[in-house]
């Protein structure tokens, strides 16, 4: 048997993908379908956007096209959550009714194995919204386009999305433990709203809950500060990419922890 | 012949918590220790060979998907030793699922949305089977069932029985070393039953895999296995051939009557006379069990002759089912 390494498993990711795709494609009124119903769902949280800011035309400070940043900033880190990791939305039902288990007996690793499953191509549009609005509002504020700036807007990106993936395995993993996680599921989507928003318009007891408790703000505000405010980088900014990495690990290892305990119902 | 499994005294312990009934109780169980412990697998132990099928039986309960559970690797034993082909499951749970194939009955490990081929090809790779190995085994394959008509076919258009059969030949497709399969014919019309069946026995024959079968269904026993184990409330109730549990309920044969005029008056009549048979009876039929160790079933019929008009009879051997029955109810063992 060979070792299978990180190759190995982009490998097995790449043909799984290709087969869901073909197989999803077949089915052409449901993608047509949830292609439009995606479309809506960002024009709608962009209108509602719109509005707030005819009406506020800054908040605490932030311009408008600093909130637009913010706001595709958060688009664009959380597309890898809504691609890769859709499949912990159904992992509580796969728990419950013990079918879970069929995971738990092939030589991979059951993590990526469990996620491998669903490719969410919804995402994918939530992505061009995002660099969309990045772009449009990177130019409005004349920000210097210098490899510099790119790469770490990219690399901030990344951290974010760490963060976000990480918030829903943990929420997603409770199902181990508790019989129904939609709830915490469902409260971390909640939260994942305010992402957008910068954390210094709330109060200090909120600040310090989305810096420590549930770390949203380092879904968008913390990194995105980097590229929009230069002489105002704190420390929460520059140990971001490492909290990213640790939160992604340990939320990784929560929800192996889980799964490598379950088994299933019955005797 | 090499061991490809073997247990030794294998105990498997669950804390459940003592549940109170009513609304004050459930708010008393929140903050309750009150624990017991719960065996569910209690001293089991057996060596299975290479190529070997072995009936794993027992009612609802019995402590079956528990062992099994073990056997795969999800569940660590209490205490005990267990090893199969070599490796400890449950330390190392993806090495041994390397040499383990898993059916159940009703729920498809396959990718729902692909074609088979497709999901066969992933397997390939999920498993690393040389190509020339995987050609070879769906040439096997193309020999044993009809392949055209599930090849290219989504899981998800397939019935429950393309279903069963593509699971199977999905659990096999690695040349494990020993294969799990669990209900495989409930809810399959009776061709279907057998199709299975003559897949299995041809794939354990041809490869010499050895094969673990747990079932309600008799039929697959009978037509599969040569070994049987038979467990309840988790102990090891018999662990012999098939052959040998016929021989030792064989020497029972039921004889069936149905007498002129009312039943009843017959049926005790029968039971006055006839002091060494169990005497029962449903609408149809007065069964009477002989145990023909003791005496003949010619020699009882002459007996109920004299006393009963015979409108009909019937002579039945026990059956599997039956035998299996009369062990999960408790009958006599002693061998």
């Amino acid at each position: 048997m060979k070792k299978k390494n990180f190759r190995f498993y982009l490998r097995l990711y790449g043909k799984i993908l290709a087969q869901d795709l073909k197989s999803k494609m077949s089915y052409r009124a449901d993608f047509i379908i949830s292609t439009i119903g995606m479309i809506a769902t960002n024009i709608a949280g962009f209108v509602s956007f719109w509005i707030l800011f005819r009406n506020f035309p800054t908040v605490n400070g932030w311009g408008y096209y600093e909130m637009l940043f913010l706001y595709g900033f958060s688009l664009v880190a959380l597309t890898p959550v809504q691609c890769f990791f859709d499949n912990n939305w159904s992992l509580r039902m796969y728990v419950r009714d013990g079918s879970f288990i069929k995971y738990c007996f092939r030589p991979v690793n059951l993590f990526f194995y469990f996620q491998s499953e669903v490719f969410d191509i919804k995402g994918l549009g939530q992505l061009a919204f995002g660099i969309g609005t990045l772009v449009y509002s990177w130019t409005k504020l004349a920000i210097a386009v210098t490899p510099l700036a790119i790469l770490k807007t990219i690399l901030f990106l990344i951290t974010a999305s760490l963060v976000m993936v990480a918030l829903q395995n943990a929420a997603a993993a409770t199902c181990f433990w508790i019989t129904n996680s939609f709830y915490v599921l469902d409260l971390v989507l909640r939260f994942k709203d305010y992402a957008k928003y910068p954390i210094t318009i709330f109060t200090p007891v909120f600040r310090f809950v989305f810096t420590f408790v549930i770390p949203i703000a380092f879904i968008a505000y913390y990194p995105s500060l980097i590229i929009l405010r230069p002489d105002d980088v704190g420390v929460l900014t520059w140990i971001s990419p490492l909290v990213g990495g640790l939160l992604f690990y340990a939320s990784y290892r929560f929800w192996m922890y889980g799964a490598m305990k379950y088994s299933g119902t019955g005797f | 012949m090499e061991p490809v499994l073997q247990m030794k005294h294998i105990t498997k312990e669950f804390k459940v918590l003592n549940r109170r009934e009513g609304v004050k109780g459930t708010l008393k169980d929140l903050f309750s220790r009150d624990y017991k412990i719960l065996r569910a697998v209690d001293d089991i132990s057996m060596d299975i060979s290479r190529g070997e099928i072995v009936g794993y039986l027992g009612p609802n309960g019995a402590g079956k998907s528990t062992t099994i559970k073990m056997m795969t690797g999800v569940l660590e034993p209490t205490s005990g030793e267990i090893l199969v082909g070599g490796n400890v499951p449950y330390k190392h749970r993806t090495k041994n699922a390397q040499e383990i194939g898993v059916v159940f009955g009703q729920r498809s490990q396959l990718w729902w949305s692909l074609p088979l081929i497709e999901s066969f090809k992933i397997l390939k790779d999920i498993y690393q089977i040389e190509t020339k190995d995987y050609n070879d085994m769906l040439e096997l394959y193309a020999s044993l069932v009809n392949m055209d008509e599930i090849i290219k076919k989504p899981v998800r258009q397939m019935s429950l029985g393309q279903r069963t059969l593509s699971d199977i030949l999905a659990a096999f497709l690695h040349n494990p070393k020993m294969v799990f399969l669990d209900e495989p014919t409930i809810g399959l019309d009776v061709s279907m039953k057998a199709r299975i069946r003559t897949l299995i026995h041809a794939l354990n024959k041809e490869k010499q895999t050895t094969v673990i079968l747990t079932t309600h269904d008799m039929g697959d026993v009978d037509a599969l296995c040569r070994r049987i184990v038979i467990i309840d409330h988790g102990k090891m109730l018999y662990d012999n051939d098939i052959e040998h549990l016929k021989q030792f309920f064989g020497a029972y044969r039921t004889l069936k009557l149905r007498p002129f005029g009312d039943r009843s008056d017959a049926e005790e009549k029968i039971k006055a006379t006839v002091t060494d048979a169990s005497v029962s009876s449903d609408d149809d039929w007065i069964s009477v069990l002989v145990d023909e160790s003791k005496t003949g079933v010619m020699k009882v019929l002459g007996q109920i002759q004299e006393i009963v008009k015979i409108k009909d009879m019937q002579l039945e051997e026990i059956s599997t089912e039956e035998v299996i029955k009369k062990i999960y109810e408790g009958g006599p063992i002693t061998q």
